[in-house]
C-alpha cells in the first residue's frame, strides 16, 4: 500500500508514555504511524483499527526483529520519514547497589536498541536522501540527579551519540534531534515502569530520600505529553531543526543551572586546565 | 602505614596511566597498576619496588576486578585514589559498526569502570574517604567529533554517572572527578590503539575524512603533554574540594567554553518551545 504525501513515522515503545501520545496525535492529523511494542496486544483497539496505523510486535534487543519492523514499514507505507527512538525506562540505585546485569539491561534498552534501530533505518533514509531521527533522552541526559547514576549514563550516552550522528548523516540530508524532556505525566514513575536496585544498601540514605521524592511526583508531573507530541510534529516541519531540544519548564531550569555549574567549574579550574599543553 | 597515598590505576601499561604511575612512584606513593598482561607492566615499570603492585586484570570480568582490588587492600591496607583510565577510541559511523564493535567499546570504557567502582566502594565507604577519577574525554561533553559517535556515547556516559556519583558519595566523604582531556600526545590515535569499523560503508565521506585527519594530522601533533596532564591529576587529588569536571588542555578548555556559550544561546532561542509543554 502506498501512502499519501504525509510523512510516515516509525516510533519505538509506542504503547505508552510520550510515544503513545505522539502516535495518537499523528493519527488524528492523518499521518502514517508504524509503532513497535514488545507485544502488539499492548496497543488499544482505537489505534489498531486506524488504517494509518501499523502495529509491529518487535523485540528491540534483536537486530533481525528490528530490521523486519523497518522493512515491514517500508513495504506497508512505501517509506520511513521520521524515526522516534522512544522506548526506554528509568533505573534507580547507586552503582554499588546495581548488579552488572541490571546495568547491562538498562543499556540494552536505552542505548543499544537505539543504535540497532538507527542501523536498521539508515539504509532507507540514505537512499531517499531525507529523514529525521529523533532520539528521546531526558533532562537527566544533561544534568544528572541523585540516585539515578546509571540512568544518567544511558541518557548522556544518547545525547553524545546524537550530537555526533547529526554531523555524520548531514551529508545525506538527514536531520537528528535529541529531545531532553523534564518530568512528563506518563507511567514513567509507576512501579511497573521504573526499575529500582533489587539489593539496596542501607547506608545510601541520600539516594533513598531522592527516590521517595521522585515517587511522590507520580501523577503530578508538570509536563503535558500531548503538548510534547505537538512539539515533535512541529519539529519535523522545521527546515532547520535543533540538534538538542529541552522540553518542560523544569528541564529548562535544570539545564540552565547545569550550564552555569559547568561554566563555574571551567573558570575556577582554568589555571589547571590550560597548564598541560606542550610549551 | 605511612601518610603516603595508595593509588589504583587501570590501563597503566601505556599512555597516560603509565606516566601517572611513574610520577607517583617517584613521589613515593603506592601504586597498584592493572593491565591485561602483567608482563607489560613489569617491563614498563622497573626496577621492582615494594611501592609498586603490578596486577593482571581483565576489566570486563567483575570477579577478576574484585580480586585485583582485594589484592591491593591486602598489600597496601587501603585505597585512596582510583583512576579509571583504561579505555580506547573507536572511529566509525554508527551504521558501519556492528553491535559487537559498539558493545566492546562500552564494555571497556563504561562497564569496566563500573566494575571497578562497584568493587572498590565497599572499602572506600568503610574508610569514609577516597577520590575516584573517571577519565572521560572532551568528547564526553561535546559531540563535535565526526565518526566518534559510539566513543562519545561511552564518554558522555562516564561524565553522566560521575556527576551522579559525586553527589551520592558525598555523605561518605568520597570525591568524584570526571576528567575531560583534549588531545594529548599518547598513542591513543595510533592504529594499534584506535579501533575502526571492520566493514566500512561507501558514502560516509565525512567519517573517512575524520579518520584521515586524526590518523595523519592530529596524531603526534596533539597539543597536550601527558606528563603535565598526569601532574594536574596529582594536584587535583590533593585538593580538599576538587571539581566534578576537570577539563585538561587549552583545546578542551576552549571547546568547553564555546559549548557552554552555545548551550546558553540555544536554550534561549528555543525557550518558548521548551517551556510551553507544561500543563
Amino acid at each position: 500500500m502506498k501512502h499519501s504525501n504525509l510523512k510516515t513515522w516509525f516510533i519505538t515503545g509506542a504503547s505508552k508514555g510520550l510515544g503513545l501520545a505522539l502516535a495518537t496525535k499523528l493519527l488524528k492529523e492523518g499521518y502514517a504511524v508504524a509503532a513497535t511494542s514488545r507485544n502488539a496486544k499492548n496497543f488499544s483497539e482505537t489505534l489498531l483499527q486506524d488504517k494509518n496505523f501499523l502495529a509491529l510486535q518487535t523485540d528491540l534487543s534483536d537486530e533481525n526483529s528490528i530490521r523486519n519492523a523497518a522493512a515491514q514499514t517500508v513495504k506497508h507505507f512505501g517509506k520511513i520519514d521520521v524515526v522516534v527512538n522512544n522506548a526506554g525506562y528509568g533505573i534507580g540505585g547507586a552503582i554499588e547497589e546495581l548488579s552488572e546485569n541490571e546495568i547491562s539491561q538498562s543499556f540494552d534498552v536505552n542505548v543499544f536498541a537505539t543504535l540497532k534501530v538507527i542501523k536498521a533505518v539508515m539504509p532507507y533514509l540514505r537512499a531517499q536522501r531525507s529523514g529525521h531521527i529523533i532520539n528521546i533522552s531526558s533532562i537527566a541526559g544533561f544534568a544528572a540527579a541523585t540516585g539515578w547514576a546509571v540512568y544518567a549514563a544511558v541518557k548522556f550516552a544518547v545525547v553524545g551519540l546524537s550530537e555526533v550522528l547529526a554531523e555524520d548523516v548531514k551529508e545525506f540530508g538527514i536531520h537528528v534531534t535529541v529531545v531532553e524532556p523534564g518530568a512528563f505525566r506518563t507511567q514513567f514513575l509507576t512501579p511497573e515502569s521504573l526499575v529500582l536496585a533489587q539489593n539496596p544498601i542501607e547506608d545510601y540514605t541520600a539516594i533513598r530520600k531522592s527516590h521517595e521524592r521522585y515517587a511522590s511526583f507520580d501523577g503530578a508531573q508538570i509536563g503535558d505529553p500531548e503538548k510534547a507530541a505537538s512539539v515533535f510534529i512541529d519539529l519535523v516541519k522545521n527546515p532547520n531543526p535543533p540538534i538538542r531540544l529541552f522540553l518542560g519548564s523544569d528541564a529548562y531550569k535544570r539545564a540552565t543551572e547545569k550550564v552555569q555549574i559547568l561554566h563555574d567549574d571551567l573558570q575556577n579550574w582554568k589555571a589547571v586546565s590550560i597548564s598541560t599543553d606542550f610549551n | 602505614m605511612s601518610t603516603k597515598k595508595v593509588w589504583f590505576i587501570t590501563g597503566a601499561s601505556q599512555g597516560f596511566g603509565l606516566i601517572l604511575a611513574k610520577q607517583l612512584l617517584e613521589k613515593g606513593d603506592f601504586v597498584a597498576a592493572t593491565s591485561r598482561r602483567k608482563s607489560d607492566l613489569e617491563a614498563a615499570i622497573s626496577p621492582k619496588s615494594d611501592h609498586f603492585l603490578p596486577l593482571e586484570m581483565n576489566l570486563t570480568d567483575e570477579n577478576n576486578v574484585k580480586k585485583a582490588i582485594d589484592e591491593t587492600i591486602a598489600t597496601f591496607g587501603k585505597i585512596d585514589h582510583i583512576i579509571n583510565n583504561a579505555g580506547y577510541g573507536l572511529l566509525g559511523a554508527v551504521e558501519e559498526l556492528s553491535d559487537a564493535e559498539a558493545r566492546q567499546n562500552f564494555d571497556v570504557n563504561v562497564f569496566g569502570s563500573l566494575n571497578v567502582i562497584r568493587q572498590s566502594l565497599p572499602h572506600l565507604r568503610k574508610q569514609q574517604s577516597g577520590h575516584i577519577f573517571n577519565i572521560a574525554s572532551i568528547g564526553g561533553y561535546l559531540g563535535d567529533f565526526p565518526g566518534f559517535g559510539i566513543y562519545c556515547a561511552t564518554k558522555f556516559a562516564v561524565v553522566g554517572f560521575s556527576e551522579a556519583m559525586a553527589i551520592e558519595l558525598k555523605e561518605f566523604g568520597i570525591n568524584v572527578t570526571a576528567v575531560l582531556p583534549g588531545y594529548f600526545r599518547t598513542n591513543f590515535l595510533t592504529s594499534g590503539s584506535l579501533a575502526t569499523p571492520k566493514n566500512p560503508l561507501d558514502g560516509y565521506k565525512s567519517t573517512r575524512d575524520s579518520q584521515e585527519l586524526h590518523q595523519q594530522q592530529i596524531n603526534n601533533n596533539q597539543p597536550g603533554n601527558p606528563e603535565k596532564g598526569a601532574a594536574a591529576i596529582i594536584q587535583i587529588a590533593g585538593e580538599k574540594n576538587p571539581p566534578v569536571h576537570l577539563f585538561l588542555g587549552s583545546d578542551a578548555y576552549e571547546l568547553a567554553k564555546t559549548k557552554a556559550e552555545n548551550m546558553m544561546t540555544e536554550l534561549e532561542d528555543w525557550k518558548s518551545v521548551t517551556v510551553n509543554t507544561d500543563f
